[in-house]
């Protein structure tokens, strides 16, 4: 049965129209329709949806989106997490030719102001109350906007605005429609040309707006094509046998190709998370064959076993320290032998496995993982390294919204740690002589900005290359190493050309640290904002009976500055002295999407950061000691806070209390 | 619906349906070790003896009233003493309707189809009828209570000697025969011959693996959650509608079932019964079934079952190479055999009440959960 699935897939355009995510899944509807092709945990239980499920959910979308007035070309916004309905609202939109266009669930309402501006959705999906208010808070400065649908009616059924409908009646809408018209889509499907806009996907913006990169559907295809079948995003390719989770946001590229195209083009058993909160229980369930995560997720997993392994009991932690070791040396093996085992590293892989691998894997949810992926922002080397040692290799990928995802990748048996990768087939890749900057080349290049001819023009040149505006170099002529955003690099004022991000990924190895903003543009030496992880550092301070109340006192506690010191001083042994950080500032909360200081994929907003804590940086430029942090010598509390007559361990005030114990 | 088999196998926590996620048997690591137990458990008359046997069985017949001691005291709270009456009351039942009749006793030779279920159901019949009043009182009172009612049961039993042949003197046991096919006659089954005992304990594990299944899901049912709600707090669980003389009503009737059935079997397995058997010591013994194996659980008293029977023969067995241990009575020593099983038995409960109050099956519980945690301790 899923033998003919693999037979009947590639299509040499021969036919009246091009394929599209819709004509995908349709066909598997066709063939296979009483095949699971989704599920998604409700009353506690995977409900099981089919790909005749799931095609008829489309075809209820797109015949109600055309009831609503929706043409090809119009845009169609979803504002919800990850579930069944994105993706009916998704394909159901392409399948009439409209445009997709994904929000960040956690967009404030300002933001979801300007992303429905800057489209010109004419229909919203919004999944529940949070953002439908967002919606209708900002509706009056939308006027594209023309419905607002609503996915869950809890507490949004009392409401009564013109534009809202509820998904049933939407889905009403779309049933008698397609009464009326059942060829509507076959017809529509004709039309179909890879030239068509399918989605607008909004860049994260770092340093300016979001803009709204358009994918064609020849974008999707090819994407699909290197990627899917290709392997370029899972090696070796993913099939119907596979098992995914869906919990990163849609909207973000690397997402939509690991659920929306993976399920439409290989056809992998999707399964949705409860919540981002349930990642971790829900992997444990699924036991996933293929996952992504980005690196912050990876880091977290990681420090998680870290912290548990604490907190075991004494055999129980020896076992692990054992294994713990010796899958360190097979890590380090592995990295030297392009990622793949030696038969010594099998041996010992095979003896630790009862012992410790097996139950660690099924507890961390990847016992099943035959294929990892970390992308959308740089990974640090020993996390790879640590996840290679317990047997779950991951492979690197490098690719961004405007270029489908699709730049460099690394592949099993050619892995080179640090690296991210080889071009993957198909793509013409180039390193700038001049700036260093990639350039890419290939059919997934984005058409362009929505509405922003400027903003495409700097990005897409006449020859059809594409600036990334990231900083690499080639690591033995076949791999591609990423050196840093092209903006975000650092010249000191001696003159020094510094990437900030390596210097971060390793601070953030440490399980304690969260966050870390290296700053020293045109100034004399490095210094660094530091963020710790409140998860792993209350542990720690629980355990060392470190008493404290909030997550700013928890920062500032003198054990925990000499802590993060620690953690500076250890990245600075691997850095040459230029790039040295001299003295550290703790950030005193937790950085948010809300508050302006990440942007919706979690990235620090720089720009934004360095106005809120400039008060944080000059403390340190200025030689003052006026809020918590410390040199490579000595750590101080903000001046007059904490230190209030605690009797355990009264916070030194000044440098001279602590320098002779640090 | 179709799901490939790779995507289907090796997701023991995934539940696409209710009806697998509330099985008893949830997950294949459980499925594989019930079905081995039980493998084991039909295997046994091909690997022991004519003795072991009947050890055997004296277990099953033990877990049996165990279970059934455990509907009340341990589901629904209600300590009774008065388990050993309602196990004797099931046995003369039995033996009235099944057995042999003779110069002072009667009996109405009858088919075991007729006198095993109303074995069971006449003592649920009695307890059904003296359920309001024990209901009315809860905690020492009803254990006094209780032990009123195996009091007045003893002495009855002791009287009535057209039923139990009279004091000191017993009866023979109902006739095990269903349809004409004797329960207790040795068989050659896979070409090798099973003793008496061996087809006898047969007919009891499936009663037991039947009778356990249902306890275990009465217990977790609506009925059940009423037993713990009365027995955690019940002036809560009135206010929270489950009716209390109703559920403790109920909670009786099944345990005094449970206890008829054990009974029948057990007097047939002994051969004979005089009426000074069903008194205060053997309702003490199930206590004991119940709290070493442990409480509100059914897998619990098969293990108690099997502890309470099988400890007395391994002291038996290991005791000769202990020098103050006398073999026999009246021998050298400073302790006999006997006294020293009384004294670990008492020392066994003490130990378990104060050390491992959820029994046997509690240590299983924490050995499963180190090492279901592993390789953490959460």
């Amino acid at each position: 049965m899923s033998m003919t699935l693999t037979e009947t897939r590639p299509v040499d355009g021969a036919g009246p129209a091009v394929e599209t995510l819709a004509s995908r899944v349709r066909r598997f509807a066709e063939e296979d329709p009483y095949r699971v092709c989704m599920r998604e945990k409700r009353f506690g239980i995977w409900q099981d949806i089919t790909w005749a499920d799931y095609w008829d959910r489309i075809e209820l979308v797109a015949h109600a989106l055309w009831a609503l007035g929706v043409r090809p070309g119009d845009r169609v916004a979803v504002h919800a997490e990850n579930r069944p309905e994105w993706l009916y609202a998704d394909v159901g939109t392409v399948a009439i030719r409209g445009i997709t266009m994904g929000l960040y669930p956690t967009n404030p309402a300002p933001e979801v102001a300007y992303l429905l501006q800057d489209s010109g959705s004419r229909v919203l999906i919004a999944e529940d109350q949070e953002q439908v208010d967002k919606a209708l808070a900002v509706v009056d400065d939308c006027p594209d906007l023309e419905w607002i649908v609503y996915v869950e009616p809890r507490g949004v059924r009392e409401y009564d605005h013109p534009k809202l409908l509820s998904w049933e009646q939407f889905l009403l809408r779309g049933r008698e429609h397609r009464a009326q018209d059942p060829e509507l889509l076959t017809r529509v499907a004709l039309g179909a040309r890879d030239e068509d806009v399918v989605t607008l996907i909004y860049t994260s913006g770092t340093t300016g707006p979001p803009k709204g990169a358009m994918l064609t559907n020849g974008n999707v295809s090819f994407a699909i094509e290197v990627l899917v079948h290709g392997g370029g995003l899972f090696d070796p390719p993913a099939g119907p046998d596979d098992v995914t989770l869906s919990y990163l946001p849609l909207c973000h590229v690397a997402e939509r190709a690991a659920t929306v195209w993976n399920n439409a083009g290989a056809g992998v058993t999707v399964h949705f998370a409860e919540s981002i909160e349930t990642v971790q229980a829900n992997l444990k369930e699924v036991q996933p064959t293929l996952f992504f995560a980005v690196p912050r997720i990876w880091e977290k997993i990681a420090a998680g076993i870290q912290i548990r392994a604490f907190s075991a009991s004494p055999l129980k932690k020896l076992n692990f320290r054992l294994w713990m070791a010796a899958a360190a040396w097979i890590g380090r093996e592995r990295v030297a032998n392009d990622g793949e085992h030696t038969w010594a590293t099998r041996l010992v892989y095979a003896v630790g496995y009862p012992f410790l691998y097996r139950a660690l894997r099924d507890r961390i949810g990847m016992r099943k993982v035959r294929a990892a992926g970390s992308g959308a922002a740089p990974i640090a080397p020993e996390v790879l390294q640590f996840f290679l040692g317990i047997g779950v290799p991951i492979l690197e990928i490098y690719g961004m919204t405007e270029n489908a995802a699709i730049a460099t990748a690394n592949r099993r048996g050619r892995v080179r740690l640090g690296t991210v990768g080889e071009p993957q087939p198909g793509t013409e890749l180039r390193i700038d002589e001049a700036t260093g900057e990639i350039l890419t080349r290939h059919p997934g290049n984005f058409v362009g900005y929505w509405d922003k001819p400027d903003a495409t023009a700097e990005t897409l040149d006449a020859e059809g290359w594409l600036h990334t505006g990231d900083v690499g170099e080639w690591v033995d002529g076949t791999h591609v190493r990423i050196v840093d955003r092209l903006k975000d690099i650092i010249i000191t004022a001696g003159g020094k050309n510094i990437s900030p991000s390596e210097i971060e990924n390793h601070l953030k190895t440490s399980p304690f640290v969260k966050e870390a903003v290296v700053i020293g543009d045109r100034r004399a030496y490095l210094t660094v904002l530091v963020g710790i992880e409140l998860d792993t550092v209350a542990d720690w301070a629980a355990r060392r009976r470190i008493a404290y109340t909030t997550y700013r006192d928890l920062t500032e506690r003198p054990e925990v500055l000499k802590l993060v010191q620690g953690v500076v001083a250890a990245t600075n042994e691997r850095f040459a002295r230029v790039e040295q950080l001299r003295k550290f500032r703790m950030i005193p909360k937790e950085l948010d999407h809300e508050d302006g200081e990440l942007t919706a994929t979690q990235k620090v907003k720089r720009s934004s950061l360095y106005a809120m804590f400039d008060h944080l940086i000059e403390d340190m430029y200025a030689n003052r000691q006026d809020h918590a942090g410390g040199d490579l010598v000595t750590v101080h509390a903000t001046a007059g806070y904490g230190g209030d007559g605690d009797d355990a361990a009264p916070a030194p005030t000044s440098a001279a209390d602590t320098g002779a114990e640090g | 619906m179709s799901v490939p088999r790779a995507v289907r196998r090796g997701r023991p926590e995934l539940y696409s349906d209710y009806a697998a996620d509330m099985a008893l048997l949830n997950t294949p690591a459980k499925r594989a070790w019930s079905a081995a137990i039980l493998v084991a458990a039909v295997a046994l008359p091909l690997l022991l003896d004519r003795d072991l046997l009947g050890l055997a069985t004296q277990v099953v017949v033990y877990a049996l009233a165990g279970i059934g001691l455990n509907l009340i005291a341990g589901y629904a709270g209600q300590l009774s003493l008065g388990h050993a009456f309602f196990m004797g009351l099931g046995a003369y039942t039995a033996a009235l309707l099944g057995g042999t009749g003779g110069a002072t006793v009667r009996g109405y030779e009858l088919d075991l189809l007729v006198w095993l279920p109303l074995a069971g159901v006449v003592p649920a019949l009695f307890g059904w009828v003296v359920a309001p009043l024990a209901a009315r009182v809860k905690g020492l009172y009803l254990a006094i209570l209780t032990l009123g009612l195996l009091f007045v049961g003893e002495h009855v039993f002791k009287e009535a000697s057209w039923l139990t042949g009279g004091s000191g003197l017993g009866r023979a046991p109902a006739e095990a025969v269903v349809l004409g096919f004797d329960l207790y006659e040795a068989r050659v089954l896979l070409g090798r011959e099973i003793p008496a005992e061996g087809v006898f304990y047969l007919f009891c594990l499936i009663l037991l693996v039947v009778l356990g299944v249902l306890a275990r899901n009465l217990a977790r049912s609506r009925t059940g959650r009423a037993f713990a709600a009365v027995r955690d707090r019940d002036i809560a669980a009135e206010v929270m509608g489950v009716p209390l003389v109703r559920t403790k009503r109920l909670a009786f009737t099944l345990s005094s079932f449970y206890a008829g059935v054990a009974g029948a079997l057990l007097t047939v397995l002994l051969g004979y019964t005089t009426p000074e058997r069903w008194n205060l010591l053997l309702s003490i013994d199930f206590l004991a079934v119940v709290l070493i194996g442990g409480v509100a659980t059914v897998t619990g008293p098969i293990a108690g079952a099997a502890f309470v029977v099988l400890m007395p023969r391994f002291i038996e067995t290991f005791a000769g190479s202990l020098p103050f241990i006398a073999g026999t009575v009246g021998a050298p020593g400073i302790l006999n055999v006997f006294q020293l099983q009384r004294m670990l038995f008492g020392v066994m409960i003490v130990v378990f009440l104060v050390l491992e109050p959820r029994g046997l099956f509690g240590i299983w519980i924490r050995v499963r959960n180190y090492f279901r945690a592993w390789p953490f301790s959460y």
